[in-house]
């Protein structure tokens, strides 16, 4: 049996409930398909949930009324070796305000009250329904098609918001036909359960405040970076590495991961704690270079599934992404419904709407960042270089001090050379 | 974290019908097998007596890894699980 929508989207993640949600708002008939048993139930990801505005517009009281965790109010950075770690955080009594800056959540829990919030709008929620093709009558995008199930959701407009390898996008012909292992990176992550109050004293939190962490160094030399963050009542601890240095490593990632935990000061943080989950993810972070066509006859292409991720090696983002872009493919699917066009033509409003949004802006910006940390010397040296310099510093032993501008150029030159330290400098200022 | 126990830690729905599906010939003349350290989840094994590759699709976290840095394309069916089936995560 068919059933006809006004439009069907594909994935109820960030994105696709965000643009079911602004189209059931506006009146359309919309079918959000999702092929967990609920939303959410596929979804990972490694550290925080920034603000989202485009959310906030919808809900000024989002952050009372979302499935949030704790908002985070210290963040900070660690450069790791195997015995050594050189931090520094920032923590501000801006961030323990509303708007909060960010915040830890879990997806089961985020994306299903995301999508149920499309649901109260009016969206038909279809989940257990893996969507696998593009249905076309006269030549004409029509619906799809979903995995063990006869017959066809019809709508004459369809937003692929089915993730990091759409193979939806890839069937509309809108994306490469193969993925560039340099342009991927995998996550893997550990819940690692632990008391509220041990958590809030660990890492001096009250309230509901939260803790986020990235760490470069903790990767044995494989192109990537760890995170750890606290959830109330768990610390979520993870690496994430670039898919064509981890495949030539020969390394592991669960066998990296375990490492990283038993890192003496790792293992600090985490001791006490017991595994609850084990979690693992693909990330786009080919920057704006992967962006693929956005939109196609009768077809947009939002979120993870349109690449829209910004890896500057600071911070990583897509949720927010993902979700800007849903809303912005909502109001083109929207205004296309008000035109009865549903060409590529017809739908080009949203390449309009996103150009002048900040995701493309800032992907624009950071085009050269993926291109930055393909270097190697970022996982291994300066981390090494950073640390054994601070030691220094802080050692007293009786030992006649040196020039502390010269040691530093000494060991920088033992460890990464001069001209590859002013060469990763003049990269790093032109990608940031 | 022993990556044999996933099974204690993380949820599975297996699907009898297996969505993803190698040709075992292909990897067998393979000079990269990425796929055997890079797999999160350790769903490929390689046997270097046999010259044989093994995949079990029961652990996989339907990360995609494996899709993208197969540079054979060895798979004769690459798709996620039937609606309701694979992994099941509760607080990621």
């Amino acid at each position: 049996m068919s059933k006809t929508y006004q439009a069907i989207v594909i994935g109820a993640g960030p994105a696709g409930s965000s643009a079911a949600l602004v189209m059931a708002r506006a009146g359309l008939d919309v079918a959000l398909v999702e092929r967990g048993t609920f939303p959410g139930e596929k979804n990972m990801f490694g550290g925080v949930l920034h603000r989202l505005p485009a959310l906030e517009e919808i809900f000024p009281d989002f952050w009372d009324r979302a499935a949030l965790g704790r908002h985070i109010v210290k963040k900070g950075v660690t450069f790791m070796t195997g015995d050594s770690s050189f931090t520094t955080t920032i923590e501000s009594g801006n961030f323990d305000k509303t708007p909060f800056n960010g915040y830890s959540i879990f997806r089961p829990r985020f994306d299903n009250w995301l999508a149920q919030e499309a649901v109260k709008a009016g969206a038909t929620l279809i989940t257990r329904a893996t969507v696998d093709n593009l249905v076309y009558k006269n030549g004409t995008l029509a619906g799809v098609t979903v995995v063990g199930r006869t017959g066809e959701l019809l709508a004459p407009v369809v937003i692929a918001a089915d993730g990091v390898l759409s193979f939806i996008a890839k069937k509309a012909g809108l994306r490469q036909p193969t993925f560039n292992p340099s342009q991927m990176a995998v996550g893997v992550k550990a819940l690692v359960d632990m008391p509220r109050e041990m958590i809030d004293d660990r890492f001096g939190l009250v309230r509901e405040q939260g803790f986020a962490n990235e760490f470069v160094g903790c990767t044995a030399g494989v192109r990537g970076g760890g995170f750890l963050y606290t959830n109330y009542d768990s610390l979520s601890v993870g690496l994430v590495f670039h898919l064509a240095s981890l495949r030539v490593s020969g390394k592991t990632p669960y066998d990296l991961l375990n490492a990283f935990m038993e890192q003496p000061q790792l293992a600090k943080m985490i001791s006490g704690g017991k595994l609850q989950e084990y979690s693992a993810h693909l990330i786009p972070e080919g920057g704006y270079d992967m962006i693929p066509e956005l939109v196609g006859d009768g077809i947009i292409v939002a979120g993870d599934a349109a690449a829209l991720c910004n890896a500057t090696g600071l911070n990583l983002e897509g949720i927010n992404l993902a979700s800007q872009s849903g809303v912005l493919a909502g109001t083109a699917v929207i205004e296309a419904h008000q035109n009865k066009d549903f060409s590529k033509r017809g739908l080009s409003v949203y390449n309009k709407l996103m150009e002048e949004s900040y995701v493309i802006k800032d992907l624009k910006l950071y085009r050269k960042a993926p291109h930055m940390l393909h270097n190697d010397r970022i996982y291994n040296e300066y981390p090494e270089l950073m640390c054994s310099f601070m030691e220094y510093i802080y050692r007293i032993n009786g030992a006649p001090k040196e020039n502390l501008s010269k040691l530093f150029l000494k060991s920088a030159k033992e460890k990464v050379g001069l001209g590859n330290l002013l060469a990763d400098g003049f990269s790093a200022w032109r990608a940031l | 974290m022993n990556i044999d126990e996933i099974f204690d830690n993380t949820s599975f729905t297996i699907d009898r019908e297996p969505h993803i599906i190698v040709n075992y010939e292909i990897c067998t003349g393979c000079d990269n097998r990425g796929c055997v350290n890079s797999c999160p989840a350790k769903c490929y094994t390689w046997s270097e007596e046999d010259q044989k590759m093994t995949f079990v699709h029961d652990g996989c976290l339907e990360c995609g890894t494996c899709y993208v840095v197969c540079h054979r394309d060895a798979f004769t069916l690459w798709r996620y699980p039937r609606g309701g089936f694979g992994v099941a995560y509760r607080m990621t």
